[in-house]
């Protein structure tokens, strides 16, 4: 009997997380798209095991900030949208969601470059591939409700670890790889410290804290389940860090000592094929395409979400096109817009990419500093804003962040690749 | 008596320098404060800041005020710096940008400008713009904005809503809340306040419900999923909570009450009428997912030997109190079920014909521990609008509804819109 309680506790308990988890896990996860695997891809080509300790870092960097995001949407039942227009008023609003859409676009643009170009490893033409994810991604969202769109998303989240498998088949020399962890070094080289910015750049950013604040509130969490969100906050970063170790490792075992140069994931995709084997190369492009498509939700959905909470429209995963029109009006456009654009012959994807970075790096420390201010502000959070010591935490890594991103803006401004 | 004329909106006059009697600067309008009164909120004071400290003017002070001068019948001097109290309910703070109820539509929106205007010879609050054409005036651009947008074609309008159609969330400001309002918030469909309640935070849903009256509350939880429902009670006075569970069927409360802890949970029913606990406190027995807890114990039961005339005429005194007519019940002293009577046949029988002749017997029954799914699957099978619930000894306990086996008959596409808060 006492046995029998214990179950049904135990199973309500694991009910009750299952319930929660979701919007900490999508949103890392959706932080390893297209532009994050090229850049891990480059990393571990291009320096080999000499930059793994950073992801320790940018695991700690992330899990912090992906909690504040969480405890904000939780505790206010808002989304960041909501919040700044509240606090701020019309112009600093307008102001952040110009840069929000203009950014989130350039990296919707990026998803889809991404799905086109792994499909095509496969054979299938990018005039094929395209506008077919573009089709289910817009499905699934205006058919599905919530729930449904969630765990579709979750389920995608799972195919990441295709990458560790990846990793194993490359057979690294462990030895090698846990000393590298443990011993922190750094080169006085100016390729090894872009290279290390552009990896923190492309791990935390703006659309990830927007998505997932909006998410927790758009599924409800409740204040009571705050310890389950901050739980799927920290898991989420530590997988999107775990899946981004394993691609450094296999590009970093397979093609580093092969001295193969690559610049993006699928040139990494192709190298891999004569060193490890079709299957490697397929296991690759495999990874890219699940990587761009849940992006491909992600992205417009944090748009769609952050505008209609500014200016105030419904919105809602569950709503319908005549309950949230413009939620779901700017959804559908970002998709149509992305997709449309790949299937433009000779876009300069280049230049897009590098805008994107660009209006991400200037958006980043404005999204930090006004996140800090609004976690801080006891009449939103009561008792959940931030502790003193967990303060010095946070302003300590978002500074750190703030540095990094402004050095890369500056030094890709100056030195345009 | 100040003098202004026409309707001005606050982003025009916001940030506007405000002069004493000789013409000196005071400093910049910052806010402006209002009070209750019916039906809109008249102006009482202006805020206004100067380089270092914050000045309220009230409004029999104020000279002019208009979207060109803002002047006061007051020397720079004279006036003395105060700290506003927190209680001052100031129109650009607590108004502007914020959420608020769109009670005609039924939809939370974004205040983007508020209009002032002449009630009764007082300033007061009396609508909010929530267009486009209000961010364009905030940003200073509205005449501009709005040529462009004449170029595609696209007339540019004001969507204004007058105050007495607005119910604001923020609790605070429920003082403002109007007695036109709060009658237009209770003719809102239950289901569509309850999509509002749950799209505001905890704090605010609280203030929306203290605004309702309990009729209204009980039905527009009656809506919401359980455990939300048990954290509304949750924040409620006790004596607010008792009186909106008894407005609403035993088996709901019941559903409420179980998601609270014991504790608080057997206060409330301590709280309630001695009638009402009773059939509450026997439903809260049974495990929340079988016949027993998702049971009503509200149903019509007659003896057999009454006629149908009789039985019309008690029909009509106990309809008000169940939650189904269609179905009556024939149980004999002991409370034991022998049959069963559809609305259709009792109307149509004579009307002094006893029951027991024109009733159903035996009839189909459910035991109290059947879970939900054989208690939907019965229902559906048998085509039933509610089935009868009886104990071990044929003892009538309760029925089951259709409408609470419903959700679980149908696919969750169809019932997408019962969210979750």
């Amino acid at each position: 009997m006492i046995n029998r309680i214990k179950q049904f506790f135990e199973r309500n308990r694991f009910a009750a997380i299952l319930s929660v988890i979701g919007p900490g896990l999508i949103a890392g996860n959706a932080g390893n798209d297209a532009g994050g695997i090229a850049t891990y891809s480059i990393v571990g080509a291009r320096e080999g095991y000499g930059l793994l300790w950073a992801l320790l870092l940018i695991t700690f960097a992330l899990a912090v900030i992906q909690e504040m995001s969480a405890r904000m949407g939780v505790v206010t039942g808002k989304g960041f949208g909501d919040l700044v227009r509240e606090q701020f008023g019309v112009r600093v609003t307008l102001a952040i969601m110009g840069l929000f859409v203009f950014a989130n676009l350039t990296v919707t643009i990026a998803e889809f470059a991404g799905i086109a170009a792994s499909m095509e490893l496969f054979g299938v033409h990018k005039y094929v591939s395209v506008p077919l994810s573009a089709m289910v991604v817009w499905l699934v969202v205006v058919k599905g409700n919530f729930k449904q769109v969630e765990r579709f998303m979750i389920g995608i989240s799972l195919v990441y670890f295709t990458y560790v498998v990846s990793g194993f088949l490359a057979n690294p020399p462990w030895k090698e790889v846990a000393r590298q962890i443990a011993v922190p070094h750094l080169k006085m080289d100016r390729d090894y410290f872009l290279l290390f910015i552009t990896m923190v750049g492309t791990t935390v950013t703006p659309y990830m804290q927007f998505y997932l604040q909006s998410a927790v509130v758009d599924k409800g969490v409740r204040i009571e389940e705050y310890p389950i969100a901050k739980y799927d906050a920290y898991v989420g970063a530590f997988m999107t860090v775990f899946i981004a170790f394993f691609i450094v490792l296999c590009t970093g075992t397979m093609l580093h000592p092969a001295g193969i140069v690559i610049d993006s994931a699928e040139d990494a995709a192709k190298a891999l094929e004569p060193l490890a084997g079709q299957f490697a190369s397929h296991l690759f492009a495999l990874g890219l395409l699940n990587a761009s498509f849940l992006a491909a939700f992600v992205l417009p959905l944090a748009t769609a979400y952050g505008l209609s909470e500014a200016f105030g429209w419904e919105s809602g995963i569950n709503k319908t096109f005549s309950e949230a029109p413009q939620f779901l009006g700017f959804y559908t456009a970002f998709i149509v817009i992305g997709a449309g654009i790949i299937m433009i012959p000779d876009v300069p994807l280049i230049k897009i990419m590098f805008l994107s970075q660009t209006i991400n790096g200037i958006l980043l420390p404005i999204a930090l500093v006004i996140m800090l201010r609004l976690v801080n502000d006891r009449s939103l959070m009561g008792d959940y804003v931030n502790s003193r010591r967990m303060n010095v935490v946070t302003w300590i890594t978002v500074s750190v962040l703030i540095a990094l991103t402004a050095m890369l803006l500056i030094t890709s401004l100056l030195f345009p690749a | 008596m100040p003098f202004f004329a026409g309707d001005i909106f606050v982003s025009e006059v916001h940030r506007k320098p405000v002069l004493d009697q000789a013409g000196e600067e005071i400093g910049k309008l910052t806010d402006i404060t209002v009070g209750q009164s019916d039906p809109f909120p008249a102006v009482t004071a202006l805020v206004v800041t100067s380089a270092k400290h914050t000045y309220l003017i009230p409004w029999d002070q104020v000279n002019l005020f208009n979207k060109r001068v803002i002047s006061a019948n007051i020397l720079r001097d004279k006036i003395t710096a105060v700290d506003i109290p927190p209680s001052e309910i100031l129109i650009c703070r607590d108004l502007l940008d914020k959420q608020i109820v769109d009670i005609n539509g039924a939809k939370l929106v974004r205040v983007n400008d508020l209009k002032l205007g002449d009630v009764n010879g007082r300033m007061s609050l009396i609508a909010a713009d929530i267009g486009l054409r209000g961010i364009l005036r905030r940003l200073g651009i509205e005449s501009r904005g709005e040529r462009v947008l004449s170029l595609l074609h696209y007339r540019l309008q004001n969507v204004l809503i007058g105050w007495h159609y607005l119910q604001p969330v923020e609790p605070k400001l429920s003082k403002l809340t109007l007695t036109v309002s709060r009658q237009k918030a209770a003719q809102l469909h239950p289901a569509d306040l309850a999509e509002i309640i749950s799209e505001v935070s905890s704090k605010e849903r609280s203030a929306i419900f203290g605004s309702l009256d309990v009729e209204t509350a009980a039905e527009a939880l009656h809506e919401l999923e359980p455990s939300v429902q048990a954290d509304i009670i949750d924040d409620m006075s006790k004596e607010k909570a008792s009186d909106i569970l008894e407005q609403m069927p035993p088996d709901e409360a019941a559903d409420v009450l179980g998601d609270l802890p014991e504790a608080k949970a057997q206060e409330l029913i301590n709280l309630m009428e001695k009638d009402e606990a009773e059939d509450v406190q026997e439903l809260l027995e049974h495990e929340e997912d079988t016949a027993g807890g998702l049971m009503t114990t509200e149903y019509l039961a007659f003896p057999p030997d009454m006629t149908v005339d009789d039985a019309i005429r008690e029909l009509r005194l106990e309809a008000p109190d169940v939650e189904t007519v269609y179905y009556l019940y024939i149980t004999d002293d002991q409370e034991r079920l022998l049959g069963v009577l559809s609305l259709k046949n009792l109307i149509m029988a004579r009307p002094e014909t006893l029951l027991q002749d024109i009733m159903r017997s035996p009839i189909k029954t459910l035991p109290l521990d059947a879970e939900q799914k054989d208690v939907a699957e019965f229902i559906s099978k048998y085509n039933l609008l509610a089935a009868p619930v009886v104990d071990e000894n044929n003892t009538l306990r309760g029925i089951v509804t259709v409408d609470d086996v419903v959700d679980f008959l149908l696919p969750p596409a169809s019932r997408k819109k019962r969210r979750k808060l």
